[in-house]
């Protein structure tokens, strides 16, 4: 009440900041990479750190957006990349056909999810220790299939004739504008427009907001609160999925112990920095996209300035918490 | 021991919530502290108890004058203070929660548990109940864990027992129990300040009576001198009518639009009604009368038995099921229940709309805002952007917020539960004049609440509950606020056949 007899005008100011944080560390990122890197603009840096996005974290990162905004968390996903990266390819080493093993992907990534979900939802377990359980059984799995050697595409043979069709998923492009576009950057742009659309213009989207604010009214404003809860979990499978068919596309072998390794904490990582409250209700997804471009931006960056590699993990963390303080400045407000 | 607060004034800012009040207790005598809901009781108890001091005013203890600075310093003059909530930790055994922060030990810095449990066996056995001190507090039903907190006043020498509304979650039998603990307790001199909304209890138990209203002291004196109408006129106070509403014109109609037979739930049995078309009826009843559980249960967030029937077909299902066929629920507690923190004022007002009506697949902005726009201006919102959070609007308006959720969700049978809950008196108003202008539309309305004023207002009929049941209806012409008060508190039943018979139902 006291609240709204100070100027309206200086609070809406302050919560454009606080809303559109994300932007700012953007930019901020973008300058020092540009100093950094004069070459940094160049079309090819810039497609290599979308592609870069898309076959690793991206795509997830949608996933996890809709997972954090309900409240919830899914440490999973890492290892539900490495599992269905590496049966995805024995699929397609049998079949020979890109698109069954795409198919394969995403029906076994649904599959996963919603385990999760009947798990957290009906189960009420903590999202937490259902997906960590979930994290270490998919790894399990996958290790004792993948022992004495990695999952290789066509073996190895690039003589096979699928083997230059599926490299071509993550590595050709199209070109439009005179410019070459790689397959994964139309891919990650596109689904980060879809995924905005979905969270702010349609009613499951409102669902998931509405939960990871307040379940209690969300149920008496009739919301399925369990059924919005594991379409969260499924439909993040369902990315871990495909994002597994662009990782093995892009790596052409899948190693089953160090597969996917990290990419959990990657995805919420970009989230937080995307401005998301990691207990639920507030969230974006242009947060999240430029969350994770943020990412790749300052691992890019990183190595042109010559960084030893061991010790980009640091620097990416300390620009993690910097992100996320700069968010909490404001949010102490609250 | 001798208890005496004299001339106690307590301000909070600038609001006087107790007024020049005194009181009385000797030792072995029972108090009954009598008034409505923020007449001042607790405030007055937690001065005596030490939780703040007094902004003036004296409390004495045998006439010595005494200055608490804290609940500890009031507890080592023997003062003992059992909130209305259970402070108990469930996880821990009882003679564990009955020596929290003042455990035995030795050696060294290892527990004593035997000496505990030995000592508050003793305490069990000189109240003469039956706890294990073993036990986890968890296990215990309700009853007895009341009954630990009143062990752990005895545990260390007390002399005042302060007991607030500590029955709600009895059963009648487990107040008689109770009560002949502490019958036991006053013949070895405690005295007791007992706090309690159900008149029966009150005339069963205490000796003497102090009521305050309005953080005011308005009288005392010995219980058998009075009868429970006196009371509940002191309580209440003669400052009524309030002629806006007293030719409130009444619009239902002869037909049946919500027909309720047998509901029966886990703390409300046998409720029947039949609400019309364009009739507002209310249903009241104290904490422990299933009131909220009943609103619940009709908008099918709580189990219930019996059937619902909704213009003559059974009504059941989900929250959005019931939506759909049009009948909508405001929430009590707004805080908890109804507002989304994290939205927008927007998408706060369209969730009811989004679930009930939207039939597109993508919601479209500008379909939002001019909703938003119309309910607004329809219901005085007070707000700049829609998109800013819910939160920076005040009380009163984030409650209209949630009306126009429910307005725009299309419903025509409405449930408003306790929709005034901590918003002021203007806006109050407000909503009562909306609530007569949508029964006017032809909607039928049942409004649950706790306020009497309230229900005279805005009510064509009234259903009062008391333990659970169907008390007593009123129609709007017999409604005044002594009878409805009477009847909430089950005084009607006094302590006759009828009453044992409700409490041989009640126990679970």
């Amino acid at each position: 009440m006291d609240r709204k007899t100070v100027n309206p005008r200086r609070l809406n100011g302050r919560r454009l900041f606080s809303e559109y944080s994300y932007v700012v560390s953007f930019i901020l990122i973008l300058i020092i990479a540009v100093c950094v890197n004069p070459n940094f603009f160049r079309w090819r840096n810039i497609t290599t750190i979308f592609r870069q996005s898309a076959t690793t974290t991206g795509i997830i990162a949608l996933g996890m957006t809709m997972i954090i905004c309900a409240g919830q968390i899914d440490i999973s996903v890492g290892a539900q990349v490495a599992l269905l990266s590496g049966f995805g390819i024995t699929v397609l080493n049998a079949t020979g056909s890109i698109w069954l093993m795409l198919l394969f992907c995403l029906a076994g990534g649904a599959l996963i999810g919603t385990v999760n979900g009947v798990l957290v939802a009906y189960g009420h377990m903590p999202a937490m220790i259902a997906t960590l359980a979930m994290q270490t059984s998919c790894r399990a799995i996958i290790n004792h299939f993948g022992q004495g050697g990695p999952f290789a595409v066509a073996d190895g043979m690039s003589t096979e004739p699928y083997y230059q069709t599926f490299r071509e998923v993550a590595n050709g492009s199209l070109v439009l504008f005179g410019q070459k576009v790689p397959y994964p950057m139309i891919i990650f742009i596109a689904m980060g427009l879809l995924f905005g659309l979905i969270m702010r213009r349609t009613r499951w989207g409102k669902h998931i907001y509405a939960i990871g604010s307040n379940e209690v009214s969300a149920r008496l404003d009739g919301v399925n609160v369990n059924l919005v809860k594991v379409s969260v979990f499924t439909m993040t499978g369902v990315l871990c999925g495909f994002t597994s068919w662009l990782y093995s596309s892009s790596v052409m072998a899948v190693a089953a112990a160090s597969a996917g390794n990290a990419f959990e904490m990657d995805a919420i990582a970009a989230v937080a920095i995307g401005g998301a409250s990691m207990s639920g209700g507030r969230g974006k997804i242009i947060g999240s996209f430029l969350g994770v471009l943020m990412f790749k931006i300052i691992n890019n960056t990183l190595v042109a300035a010559k960084v030893p590699t061991f010790l980009t993990g640091a620097i990416s963390g300390a620009i993690i918490i910097i992100a996320v303080l700069l968010q909490n400045v404001r949010g102490r407000r609250r | 021991m001798l208890v005496e607060m004299k001339q106690i004034v307590k301000d909070f800012g600038p609001v006087r919530a107790v007024d020049h009040v005194n009181l009385t207790v000797h030792g072995g005598e029972i108090l009954g502290l009598l008034g409505e809901n923020g007449a001042g009781k607790s405030t007055l108890m937690n001065v005596l108890a030490g939780t703040f001091p007094p902004t003036s005013g004296d409390i004495l203890l045998d006439g010595e004058k005494v200055v608490f600075h804290n609940a500890m310093q009031a507890m080592r003059r023997g003062i003992r203070f059992i909130h209305q909530e259970l402070n108990l930790c469930n996880d821990l055994t009882v003679f564990e929660n009955l020596y929290l922060a003042q455990e035995i030990r030795g050696p060294g810095p290892l527990l004593n548990k035997k000496e505990m449990a030995r000592r508050s066996a003793e305490i069990f056995r000189r109240m003469n109940v039956d706890i294990d001190p073993w036990a986890l507090v968890e296990d215990l039903p309700i009853a007895a864990k009341q009954l630990v907190e009143i062990a752990r006043s005895l545990l260390f020498k007390c002399d005042l027992i302060i007991m607030d509304e500590p029955t709600t979650a009895l059963s009648n039998r487990e107040i008689e129990n109770l009560f002949t603990i502490m019958r036991q307790l006053k013949e070895e001199g405690i005295g007791f300040i007992y706090i309690s909304h159900k008149m029966p209890e009150i005339f069963t138990i205490c000796d003497t009576y102090t009521v305050l209203r309005d953080g005011c002291f308005v009288d005392s004196g010995r219980i058998a001198d009075i009868d429970e109408k006196r009371v509940t006129e002191m309580m209440i106070g003669r400052q009524l009518a309030d002629s806006a509403f007293d030719n409130k014109p009444c619009y239902a109609t002869e037909e049946t639009v919500l027909g309720a037979e047998n509901l029966t739930g886990e703390t409300f049995r046998d409720i029947s009604f039949a609400l019309r078309k364009g009739e507002i009826l209310a249903f009241t009843g104290l904490q422990s009368s299933g009131r909220d559980e009943l609103a619940d249960a009709l908008f099918g967030v709580a189990p219930c038995k019996g059937t619902l029937t909704l213009h003559g077909a059974p009504l059941t299902g989900s929250v959005r099921r019931r939506m759909k066929r049009r009948f909508g629920m405001v929430p009590r507690n707004r805080k908890e229940r109804g507002i989304h923190n994290d939205l927008s004022i927007l998408d706060n007002a369209s969730m009811g709309y989004y679930n009930a009506l939207m039939t597109r697949p993508l919601i479209s902005m500008k379909e939002e805002l001019a909703r938003y726009a119309r309910e607004k201006q329809a219901l005085s919102i007070k707000a700049d952007t829609p998109a800013n959070p819910i939160t920076s609007l005040s009380g009163g308006n984030q409650q209209k917020v949630i009306l126009a959720r429910w307005l725009e969700a299309g419903a025509d049978v409405l449930l408003f539960d306790n929709p005034t809950q901590g918003i002021d008196v203007g806006t109050k108003f407000e909503i009562y004049h909306l609530l007569i202008e949508l029964a006017r539309q032809g909607k039928s309305i049942l409004i649950f609440s706790s306020e009497f004023p309230e229900i005279m207002k805005v009510a064509d009929r009234c259903i009062i509950l008391y333990m659970g049941q169907i008390n007593r209806i009123m129609e709007r012409s017999e409604m005044n606020e002594e009878d409805m008060m009477y009847y909430s508190t089950g005084a009607n039943l006094e302590r006759g056949t009828a009453q044992t018979d409700t409490a041989e139902r009640m126990v679970p």
